[in-house]
């Protein structure tokens, strides 16, 4: 077997008495679409936090490509290509969209500690950001100041911002939270859209566009997993019905 | 405000500023060059402030150990000018390397910390009387002769420090508009974004602070260097608080506000006292009604103002 692109082992959370994630065990291959679905408070979040390293996991290890990251802080972790989304959107409102993405350029790059030529004589990288915004479809708006967007413009940013790190792992804390059918239907088209070369861990409440997006799905309920599958056998599955459906 | 338009104005300030010699009294003079001293300090507070989003109350210390150290390496061991003064900032700066450490704490814990900090130094400058002269400071610092020029009377003083404010605004525009300007914004608005997109928030935001530290100990030196003599009032809190008014009053986070604003307050302070004895009272209520009215300061205004008329026609 190939070595995966993420790797958890007995991965757990506690929150003091409040055990949110408990030992969760999963690896994703390289290329691989996974979505990870559970009803509310089923610790999706919580594990996400953990694996990215914006909070420290409390027990257990993660491997990115076999490296184990999990002492690593949050800015190692992305530097070695890891890139996420937030679930509440995330994005500079203050700064233009443009600023944003090369904000998002930056942070893997020596020059942000620069102080003596001014950002906009760097030709180069403004190009790469609006190629970025492309992929988006946010280019014709990159003079805006994010606060004047509409909150599904908002969330292709927070997907621009996302991929300008260039990471190797991607992870989608639900991206198409609070978007309308229109905007969801772009989001996800451009989710799909994304180079396979990038591996994809999305969290999604919307059974729709994450069967249709998953390569496997991995069902979490109180803290664990309770199976993983694909989207068919995850379907399928009575257990599954009962936790996230409620009775039938 | 356009490019041309910003540039054409900048001039005309300039060209003014460098004729009112000739036609202001004394008073005006005097009043205008510490207008540029303590809006330099007011800059390197707003550094934090308006850029990085950081409230630091303790820059009078940076400010009053730099003109301290000039002062007392000139007069009482005779340093040169050429080594007192670069001396001066250095020693600000190494001060602003210890309390720079503050960066890891936010908000209010950030704001108490860099008070307590602030009255180290004070009670230090106040209270070690043997080294600094304690209530009476130290006294008869000369003016120094800067390539040739004598900066003896008090309008070649000006004019020093007119220049050196036009090139600190120009080598500040750089500064804020650089890629490390616009992470300390970054950093202002979102920190959680920032980490992950690969920053380490601490590192950037202590490189401001030491950076502000070392702007705000080069005006403790113009400072003492103008007023020639330095004491506690220099490294006293309400010296810290007027910086930051200053900054706010004017326009936190642009580039001329903290100037206009430190000649506002000065004005102000100067006509007030004139003839009521309450003044502070007054500049209270100054600051409540900008704070109410006009929260982007002077600038902010401006803008505004601008912004309503373009939008009637």
């Amino acid at each position: 077997m190939t070595t995966p692109a993420i790797e958890l082992v007995d991965v757990g959370k506690r929150y003091g008495g409040l055990q949110a994630v408990e030992s969760v065990t999963l690896a994703v291959a390289p290329g691989e679409r996974r979505v990870l679905i559970g009803p509310n408070g089923a610790g999706k979040t919580t594990l996400f936090h953990c694996v990215t390293g914006t909070v420290r996991a409390s027990s257990g290890r993660i491997r990115l490509f076999g490296t184990d990251v999990t002492r690593l802080d949050e800015a190692s972790r992305t530097r070695l290509g890891m890139g996420r989304t937030f679930q509440i959107s995330n994005v500079f409102m203050d700064l233009t969209v443009v600023e944003n993405v090369l904000l998002a350029l930056l942070g893997k790059d020596r020059r942000k500690w620069t102080t003596y030529r001014t950002l906009r004589t760097y030709a180069q990288m403004h190009e790469q950001a609006l190629d970025r915004l492309a992929v988006v479809g946010l280019q014709a708006r990159a003079n805006e100041t994010v606060r004047l967007l509409s909150y599904g413009e908002r969330r292709q940013l927070e997907l621009a911002l996302a991929l300008a790190t260039a990471p190797r792992v991607l992870f989608l804390d639900e991206p198409c939270a609070g978007l309308s059918p229109s905007e969801r239907q772009l989001l996800s088209q451009l989710i799909a859209g994304l180079p396979r070369d990038i591996t994809l861990l999305m969290i999604e409440h919307d059974m729709d566009v994450a069967l249709a997006l998953a390569d496997r799905v991995t069902v979490l309920h109180r803290g664990k997993v309770i199976l993983e599958g694909s989207p068919d056998e995850v379907q399928a599955d009575p257990e599954v019905r009962e936790v996230y459906f409620g009775h039938v | 405000m356009e490019r041309k338009h910003l540039i054409a104005w900048s001039v005309v300030a300039v060209a003014i500023a460098a004729l009112l010699p000739l036609v202001a009294g004394p008073f005006w003079v005097a009043l205008l060059t510490q207008m540029f001293i303590f809006g330099l300090l007011a800059l390197s507070v707003d550094l934090l402030l308006g850029h990085a989003g950081l409230f630091s109350l303790c820059h009078a210390a940076f400010f009053s150990v730099a003109a301290y150290t000039t002062a007392i390496l000139q007069v009482r061991y005779g340093v040169s000018t050429a080594l007192a003064a670069p001396a001066g900032i250095v020693a600000g700066t190494l001060l602003g390397l210890v309390f720079g450490l503050s960066v890891r704490t936010r908000g209010v814990y950030f704001i108490l910390i860099t008070i307590a900090l602030g009255y180290i130094v004070w009670g230090v400058a106040y209270r070690w009387s043997s080294f600094t002269g304690g209530d009476n400071g130290v006294t008869n610092v000369p003016r120094p002769t800067i390539a040739g020029f004598e900066l003896e009377s008090m309008t070649s003083y000006y004019y020093f420090m007119l220049a050196v404010i036009v090139l600190s605004l120009l080598a500040y525009r750089v500064l804020v508009a650089s890629p490390f300007g616009l992470t300390l914004r970054g950093i202002k608005t979102s920190e959680t974004r920032m980490t992950s997109v690969g920053f380490r928030p601490n590192r950037h935001l202590y490189a401001a602070f030491v950076l502000s530290a070392a702007i705000a100990s080069f005006a403790g030196v113009l400072y003492v260097y103008y007023n020639r003599f330095v004491n506690p009032v220099s490294a006293s809190f309400p010296i810290s608080v007027e910086a930051v008014l200053m900054a706010i009053v004017g326009g936190s986070g642009t580039i001329v506000g903290p100037l206009l604003g430190s000649g506002i307050v000065l004005a102000l302070r100067n006509w007030v006292s004139s003839f009521f004895e309450l003044h502070a009272a007054v500049m209270g209520l100054v600051f409540i009604a900008v704070v109410l009215w006009a929260p982007n300061g002077l600038v902010g205004l401006l803008a505004s103002l601008r912004a309503n008329r373009r939008a009637a026609r």
